[in-house]
């Protein structure tokens, strides 16, 4: 008892004797997650308050008679009147390996009941993006498994791709296999023992969604073995807006420190419309001027700052960033998705027509892009899918066209058939992304006409059937085809004659 | 009304500033600013008065330290908390004491917004947040 007492008693004669000097205000209204304070004469602009109970804030509104504060934590023990005393820190967040695997709230608390993460690092949440001079172009591939997106819309380590269509058309889907296909990657490479390999570890921001959602979410990571290089940050639609605003900024922090320190990080902000929603309320308590759909003037720049941290730096890492954006019945044209649009470096575009159409993912090829182009994709993908795009859009122009009669000529027939067999091919079901070799080996089917012969309804059956012959019976040439990244005549040939081996065996 | 409020806030802090004298609030003045509101009675007049009540009471707060201790306190060690902070503040600096037994031992100084812990509450209250 005695040594629990000198204990004590140490650890208070540790502390200072000395006076501690304190900036402080009070409470004066508090409402929504947002307190207006009097006093804080010597607050700084984003620093960290201190609120009783334990309850932090961020000061965002300095004005000649009180300061503005959004809190974060739990508000309900808060009444007007409190003391808030200034910390003179800015908010930071815990970063490092000891995230992986596991879920934390927006200021990196634990939330999975898996104990305390024992974090040596912190970063801040707010922090002036990469400059010019640091960065380096992006020409390194990060694969989605999803083959209409690495083939037609390739996307680059340290790029920022919109995932942008209405609700449920599939868009956390993709973001989901892309996470799921790095950790695929990441196994296959760390297990080869490659020097030069690089894995890419992954962060998940849920933003105002249902907590059964990320539930959901965090056990399809976790069926796929991706949950170990993956944090998850969560921002229920039951956490205070200010928890929303923040969260985001808080998994940039985290996958900041993965690209300081010469690691690659893929970050998906799932989604940015409820951001910009948690960020109008927050504004317009805080008596902000609004400004276009009631969102305050900075909206922009709020996303804006948020999205340029993603990069690929000079000697260093990269941080690919993937935003996700919900439409309304497809308008692209609102101003959170037009913002978005010209702040990324591309867009995929999922349509809802596609989708109830059975062709899922339901990608538009016609409105989608990526801005980094072919720069980012292996040769090998270039020499199969390099016309690709042309050949959908032409198929789409000609099958329009068709529909005002029957009379086509030859060409122009099979044209549309073969169209119509590369939208098949590119149907791919929900948590199963294809390794690129597979990709390639598929496409150099389709090129070389292996699906011609087989009725269009059946492309899906017969890809997934030369899918698992490859996997299954062909690992020696889908491990060359990984290691080369490109096709060589001998690739070729040994290629086409896998081919012809699975043609002879494949039955429709 | 937010306006008005503006506007209620930039009469107050020409008033204010009509309040000061050297860098201290003039009883004299402040007198004759009252009497000056009650016979002109500008709009929205209230606004004016409760702005004006603020900035007042916030300068005030700023040339007063509010001592708080737990236990008796010397007036010898009032005088020095007094030349203290009209030295760290630059201005001249008055001493209030209050009993506040919460605070355990020790004393906490209250200038404006600025507060200097040195009681055993505070530093129990450190110790729970390090522990």
């Amino acid at each position: 008892m005695s040594t629990v007492l000198d204990q004590i008693e140490q650890q208070i004669a540790k502390l200072s004797t000395k006076a501690v000097k304190k900036n402080t205000g009070n409470i004066r209204t508090i409402a929504d997650g947002v307190a207006k304070i009097d006093g804080l004469s010597d607050v700084m602009y984003n620093e960290m308050v201190a609120f009783p109970g334990g309850a932090i804030g961020i000061a965002l509104n300095l004005e000649e008679t009180e300061v503005g504060c959004v809190i974060l934590g739990d508000v309900s023990k808060l009444k007007e009147g409190d003391e808030v005393t200034t910390t003179g820190k800015l908010l930071s967040v815990p970063v490092g390996k000891a995230l992986l695997g596991r879920v934390v709230d927006a200021l990196g608390n634990a939330v999975d009941g898996k104990g305390p993460i024992d974090a040596k690092e912190t970063y801040p949440v707010e922090r002036i993006a990469p400059g010019i001079m640091a960065r380096k172009s992006v020409n390194q591939p990060l694969f989605t498994g999803i083959m209409a997106i690495d083939s037609m819309i390739p996307i680059g380590r340290g790029q920022r791709e919109l995932i942008i269509g209405d609700r449920g058309t599939g868009k956390t889907t993709i973001a989901i296999d892309t996470i799921i296909n790095q950790a695929k990657i990441n196994k296959v490479g760390l297990a080869s023992g490659d020097a030069k390999f690089r894995p890419v570890y992954s962060i998940y921001v849920a933003i105002g969604q249902k907590s059964s959602n990320i539930v959901r979410t965090v056990a399809a990571l976790e069926a796929a073995g991706a949950l170990e290089y993956t944090i998850i940050v969560a921002a229920t639609a039951a956490d205070n807006p200010a928890n929303q605003y923040i969260a985001p900024y808080s998994g940039a922090a985290m996958g900041e420190w993965f690209m300081e320190n010469g690691m690659d990080a893929l970050i998906v902000y799932d989604d940015l419309s409820k951001h910009a929603v948690a960020y109008r309320q927050i504004s317009l308590i805080l008596k902000r001027p609004s400004g276009r759909e009631a969102y305050p003037g900075d909206v922009f720049y709020l996303h804006s700052r948020l999205l340029e941290r993603a990069a690929r730096l000079d000697g260093k890492g990269s941080l690919t960033a993937l935003p996700i954006i919900e439409t309304l019945a497809g308008d692209v044209s609102a101003y959170i998705p037009t913002n978005v649009i010209s702040i990324t470096d591309g867009q995929i575009f999922l349509e809802t027509d596609l989708f109830n159409q059975g062709i899922r993912p339901a990608v538009s090829v016609g409105l989608s892009v990526s801005r980094v182009g072919s720069s980012a994709q292996i040769k090998a993908t270039k020499q199969v899918g390099g016309k690709l795009k042309g050949e959908l859009a032409q198929f789409r122009e000609l099958a329009a066209f068709a529909q005002f009669g029957s009379d086509l000529d030859a060409k122009t027939k099979a044209q549309l058939e073969r169209g119509a067999r590369i939208v098949e091919l590119f149907k791919q079901p929900a948590f199963s992304p294809a390794a690129i070799e597979l990709q390639v080996s598929i496409l150099f089917a389709m090129q070389k006409g292996f699906f011609d012969p087989i009725d269009a309804k059946k492309v899906v059956a017969a890809a997934a059937n030369m899918k698992n012959f490859f996997t299954t019976r062909k690992d020696a040439l889908l491990t060359e085809i990984r290691n080369k990244a490109a096709l060589d005549k001998d690739l070729e040939a040994k290629l086409q004659a896998a081919c012809d081996e699975w043609k002879s065996g494949y039955t429709a | 009304m937010a306006a008005a409020a503006k506007q209620a806030q930039q009469l107050a802090r020409q008033l204010f500033k009509l309040s000061v004298v050297d860098n201290v609030i003039s009883t004299d003045r402040v007198a004759g600013v009252l009497a000056y509101v009650e016979k002109h009675a500008p709009a929205n007049a209230v606004l004016v008065l409760k702005a004006y009540h603020r900035l007042i009471a916030v300068e005030l707060a700023k040339s007063e330290a509010r001592v708080e201790h737990a236990g008796t306190v010397a007036p010898a060690a009032l005088a020095a908390i007094a030349a203290a902070m009209s030295k760290k503040y630059s201005r001249p600096i008055t001493t209030t004491a209050r009993a506040h037994p919460a605070l355990l031992a020790g004393l906490r100084v209250r200038v404006g917004d600025d507060v200097y812990e040195s009681s055993v509450s505070g530093q129990l209250a450190a110790l729970a947040l390090s522990v």
